[in-house]
């Protein structure tokens, strides 16, 4: 079993905001999963998962693709 | 000049680690104002009520003649060699047994008493072989000791009557001896089993004078319940029982206090020496963690340092098709830094990174990520706490404030309730194991949230206890339903939520977890724990009284590792139960410097000290110290690495003191991304997993070869002492100190006294630690600072480091790893007793006796469906792939869950291991693996790949072993 590297920050995204959901707002939930990626994956990571989420994103949960777009700026 | 006499002084004076007071301290020492003044021999004296007179005699220096009494055993009053006379008392009452008394007059030493004793040595002597000179306890004996200070001259008995001077020796255990012909039964080694171990393997049997000692049902003591913990051979007053070491080598001649290098307890050991050889490891009674005690791996197993297998010198190749090249130290280094500086050139600055060693020392450790940080120039470091406790440090941190466990093992003493989820604490953390049993014995009650029976559940004399054996993969159902009952059934503690948790935060989450779908009754088809027993182990554990909760990696290695953490934060704060002594939330920590290597800075996004690298303030610090630009975004974690590996953009890796092909999940994907790297630099001990995939291999340090510092789950700080010259001529920090040099980020430090300096200065927390107070107070436990001098034994007591508690939402999300029809069971994975991690030490020593392969075990039912029986090859297969292990039928399992171990290289158990993780912070997900088992006849394609590839990599080691010796020639 083998997976791109793209697959599973796609997949690290999404899990992030399945477990993220239950903030006082879908904002607040926004925030706090763009925040968690800003505060603990790499700036390859984000650059690699912006760039997919700013191309396609079609594989991203909604709120991981709201996330991402708040980090687009910075990761670009 | 006269001096005031003062009677006290005796029991303000430091305990001697190194004396026998002969029984233990009373229990009333620190809760009692009161002294009890009395005279012995005409000495004043002032003890805690309910001193013996043999403990506040030996206090005054005053030593009465004992045998059957031992500080760490409960008085017994058997061999009667402590008798003493009381004025106003009738007899000679034994001093071990008597509590003293106001005002009490005490001879221990008169002629009458004088006679006695000798007869009583008389009659020991009378059935003791008088082979002094040849005992191997010759030295080291209490009975010699003993007969020469009650003055024995003759034995009026003679020798010939009936004896047990032919009885036979029994040597089954691979570490210590049971000669019986030298035994005087004082029942030291039945009391140290039961009362110090708590395992109960060991009895008298027979009655007067045929009274002996017996393992189990008088079975050789390997086929008993015995645990091989050492604690009787430590409690022999005679060679009865004696390490086999002391036997073949006689006795130390001198020894050192320093810290064993297994899991997380971070026992105190004396090493006892003869020269730079170790003779034997002796539990060290001033440790602070372990009290005394010992387990089979830190006792007996360090034979793997002087192992022919170590690596003594620097070896290096181009390929690993290729055989190694033993060189100089020198050539190592250039060549390990022209190949770092050739990737990065090639693949740019973030192309490279490392592994810091939870094994090694904080020292070592901190040097490590130093060297990536500064001489890197990137943050693309991590360390094996990221797939074991790394959820600890996120849930922790979010809850509480701190990354890290709030009590003292000692606190355990005045729990009411012990909560243990996921943690298996008499196999992975045995001392402690036996720390809990015996509050277990004094009537504590115990709730067990596992899929698996643990034996601790097994504990004699255990009283109330209930199993909650919730599905692999539930945590968080679980704990949500436990805080529901809590919350709904107003078990709260309300005056602490309001003085101690933020408002905000508590309102919202008690409305998340009063919803019913949290309910234990909605949460039953989740868990699979019937609800009733959920009900009632909240209610055990809301109204203890206190409540302590310890946990292990059985929470923190699932994808809700990070939820599941905080959840117990949730269970502590909403319950009051944290903040004294008996309480608390306790992650019992797998390796012996996990807690250490996290405190470090090991971690991508967190310098020293849990200090964020973006935090512009703390990183200008280590900027300043460093004297070089650091990077402020987070680099690569372990798995990361891996998948950049992987994808082409990740080249070189510097790994100190880990097994990542052995240790991390789907192990197919960890050998294709060491595969892809131009340069994998590994240093250890052994030529490690990892290591047959390097090009460079640096001979590593034991723990026994360096100076350094450890830090355990409690947050103790202990001393590593070097007993031996390094087998290599370096210490593992020399080593990263001449990589640095090499590459030209300047190091230059002549002792781990100044790292420990540097780290004090950058961190706020290590602020008050330096060697010189670690020697003044024995160990420290962080944080320790102006406001802590003497460290914090007990976190929390006053606020948190974030001020109010903070009481986090854990909704429950269900795991993507589950049981189909493809695979229908689901595969959890643990420890045992005697193997450690991978194995690379254990598998080295004659612990191999009780464990030498990884058994699948399975529940009855399971068998049954698949027609297995015990012993047959089983083939295990998940969607990460495929092995074989032999099948153990045991009832310990839930139908639909298997368990295996991974102490074995060849077993694979990480070829089945998936790459699910923890939603924050990648732990993996070794706790839940959906499997299908079936029958086989032989091992799996990577079994024989990896024979293969193993007897290819041994092949090349042993050439440059081979060209090393003929080129010195």
């Amino acid at each position: 079993m083998s997976h791109s590297q793209l697959d599973q920050l796609i997949a690290m995204a999404n899990q992030i905001a399945d477990n993220n959901t239950h903030h006082d707002s879908e904002k607040a939930s926004v925030d706090f999963i763009a925040l968690h990626i800003k505060k603990f994956w790499a700036r390859s990571m984000k650059q690699q998962i912006v760039a997919y989420a700013k191309a396609d994103g079609s594989a991203l949960n909604k709120l991981a693709r709201e996330a991402l777009a708040q980090l687009a700026e910075k990761y670009s | 000049m006269l001096q005031h006499f003062d009677p006290k002084q005796f029991i303000n004076k430091k305990i001697d680690p190194d004396k026998d007071y002969g029984t233990p301290i009373s229990k009333n020492s620190g809760t009692s104002e009161q002294l009890i003044t009395l005279h012995i021999d005409g000495v004043e004296i002032a003890v805690p009520p309910g001193t013996s007179v043999l403990r506040a005699a030996a206090l005054a220096d005053i030593n009465i003649p004992k045998l059957c009494a031992s500080d760490n055993l409960e008085a017994f009053g058997s061999c009667r060699l402590c008798a003493v006379q009381i004025e106003g008392r009738r007899g000679y009452p034994a001093s071990c047994t008597t509590p003293v008394d106001a005002g009490m007059q005490v001879t221990t030493q008169n002629e009458k008493i004088g006679k006695l004793r000798r007869n009583i040595m008389e009659l020991y002597i009378s059935d003791h072989p008088l082979d002094c000179l040849t005992c191997p306890a010759n030295g080291d004996c209490e009975l010699q000791d003993m007969a020469g200070a009650v003055g024995l001259r003759e034995v009026r008995y003679g020798f010939d009557g009936h004896n047990h001077l032919e009885s036979e020796k029994d040597t089954s255990n691979p570490y210590f001896s049971f000669d019986p012909s030298k035994c005087i039964v004082c029942s030291r080694c039945v009391r140290a089993c039961e009362e110090v171990q708590g395992t109960f393997a060991l009895t008298i049997d027979g009655r007067g004078f045929d009274s002996k000692i017996a393992a189990g049902q008088d079975d050789a003591f390997i086929d008993s319940d015995c645990v091989s913990c050492g604690a009787c051979v430590q409690a022999c007053p005679t060679s009865t029982l004696m390490e086999k070491n002391v036997i073949e080598m006689g006795q130390p001649e001198h020894s050192i206090v320093t810290t064993c290098a297994y899991c997380g307890v971070g026992c105190s050991f004396k090493a006892d020496m003869k020269g730079d050889k170790v003779v034997r490891m002796v539990p060290y009674k001033g440790g602070a963690a372990n009290q005394g005690h010992s387990c089979v791996k830190g006792r007996f197993a360090f034979g793997y340092a002087t192992h022919k297998d170590r690596i003594k010198e620097p070896m290096i190749r181009d390929s690993i098709d290729e055989p190694w090249r033993a060189v100089s130290w020198d050539d190592a280094m250039s060549f390990a830094a022209k190949r770092l500086k050739e990737v990065q050139a090639e693949y740019g600055r973030e192309s490279i990174g490392g592994i810091t060693s939870s094994r090694c020392t904080n020292e070592e450790t901190y040097l490590v990520q130093k060297l990536i940080r500064a001489g890197f120039g990137n943050n693309n470091t991590d360390t094996c706490a990221r797939v074991c406790h790394s959820p600890t440090g996120y849930g922790l941190k979010t809850t509480l404030g701190e990354s890290a466990g709030t009590q003292t093992f000692d606190s355990v003493k005045y729990a009411d309730t012990i909560l243990v989820i996921g943690a298996n604490p008499t196999d992975a953390h045995p001392v402690f194991g036996s720390m809990m049993r015996r509050r277990l014995r004094e009537g504590a009650k115990l709730i067990v949230a596992d899929p698996r029976k643990i034996d601790l559940l097994n504990t004699p004399h255990l009283k109330d206890a209930i199993h909650l054996p919730l599905r692999p993969g539930t945590n968080v159902a679980l704990v949500n339903s436990l805080a529901y009952t809590i919350m709904s059934e107003g078990l709260e503690d309300k005056a602490f939520i309001t003085s101690r948790c933020d408002d905000k935060a508590f309102i919202k989450w008690q409305a998340f977890i009063t919803e019913e779908r949290n309910s234990p009754e909605a949460m039953e088809s989740v868990t699979g724990v019937a609800a009733t027993d959920v009900r009632k182990a909240a209610r055990m554990y809301a109204e203890a009284g206190n409540g302590a909760i310890f946990y292990g990696l059985g929470v923190t290695e699932h994808s809700q590792g990070s939820t599941m953490v905080m959840g117990i934060a949730n269970l502590a704060l909403a319950t009051g139960n944290i903040g004294r002594e008996g309480v608390g939330v306790n992650p019992l920590r797998g390796q012996n410097n996990v807690q250490g290597s996290c405190d470090m800075g090991s971690f991508p996004h967190e310098l020293p000290g849990y200090q964020h690298v973006a935090d512009d303030e703390a990183r200008g610090r280590f900027e300043a110290a460093w004297g070089v630009k650091l990077d402020d975004e987070p680099g690569l974690r372990i798995p990361n690495m891996f998948d950049a590996a992987l994808a082409g953009s990740f080249k070189a890796l510097y790994v100190q003191g880990e097994d990542i092909a052995q240790s991390d999940p789907n192990t197919h994907h960890v050998e294709a991304a060491l595969k892809s790297l131009d340069c994998l630099i590994v240093q250890d001990i052994f030529l490690n997993e990892t290591a047959k995939f390097a090009h460079v291999l640096l001979p590593g340090s034991t723990f026994l070869e360096k100076n350094g510092t450890f830090t355990n789950a409690e947050r103790r700080i202990n001393r590593v002492r070097k007993v031996m010259p390094p087998l290599a001529g370096k210490e593992d920090w020399e080593v990263t100190v001449a990589l640095s040099n090499a590459l030209g980020y300047e190091m230059s430090y002549s002792h781990p006294s100044e790292i420990m300096d540097e780290i004090a200065s950058l961190t706020p927390t290590f602020s008050g630690v330096s060697y010189a107070r670690l020697e003044e107070l024995g160990s420290i436990q962080w944080p320790c600072n102006e406001q802590h001098p003497d460290g914090m034994p007990v976190m929390h007591v006053e606020d948190f480091p974030i001020g109010k508690g903070n009481l986090a939402i854990t909704e429950y999300v269900a795991t993507e790893e589950r049981a189909t029809r493809r695979f229908p069971l689901l595969l959890t994975t643990g420890r045992i007793l005697s193997q450690y991690n991978v194995g690379a030490q254990t598998r080295r020593t004659e612990n191999q006796t009780w464990h030498d392969e990884d058994v699948l075990e399975l529940h009855p039912h399971d068998a049954q469906e698949r027609g297995v029986r015990e012993g047959d090859w089983l083939g295990i297969s998940s969607r990460a792939g495929h092995t074989v292990l032999r099948a153990v039928i045991s009832e310990r399992m839930q139908p639909g869950v298997v368990y295996t171990t991974f102490h074995h290289p060849g077993s694979g158990a990480n070829v089945i291991t998936t790459d699910s993780s923890d939603w924050a912070t990648n732990c993996p997900e070794y706790k839940v693996t959906a499997v299908q088992v079936e029958k086989v006849t032989q091992p799996s394609v990577w079994q024989k790949n990896f024979a293969d590839f193993n007897e290819k990599q041994q092949g090349h080691l042993r050439s440059g072993r081979r060209n090393n010796e003929t080129a010195k020639q």
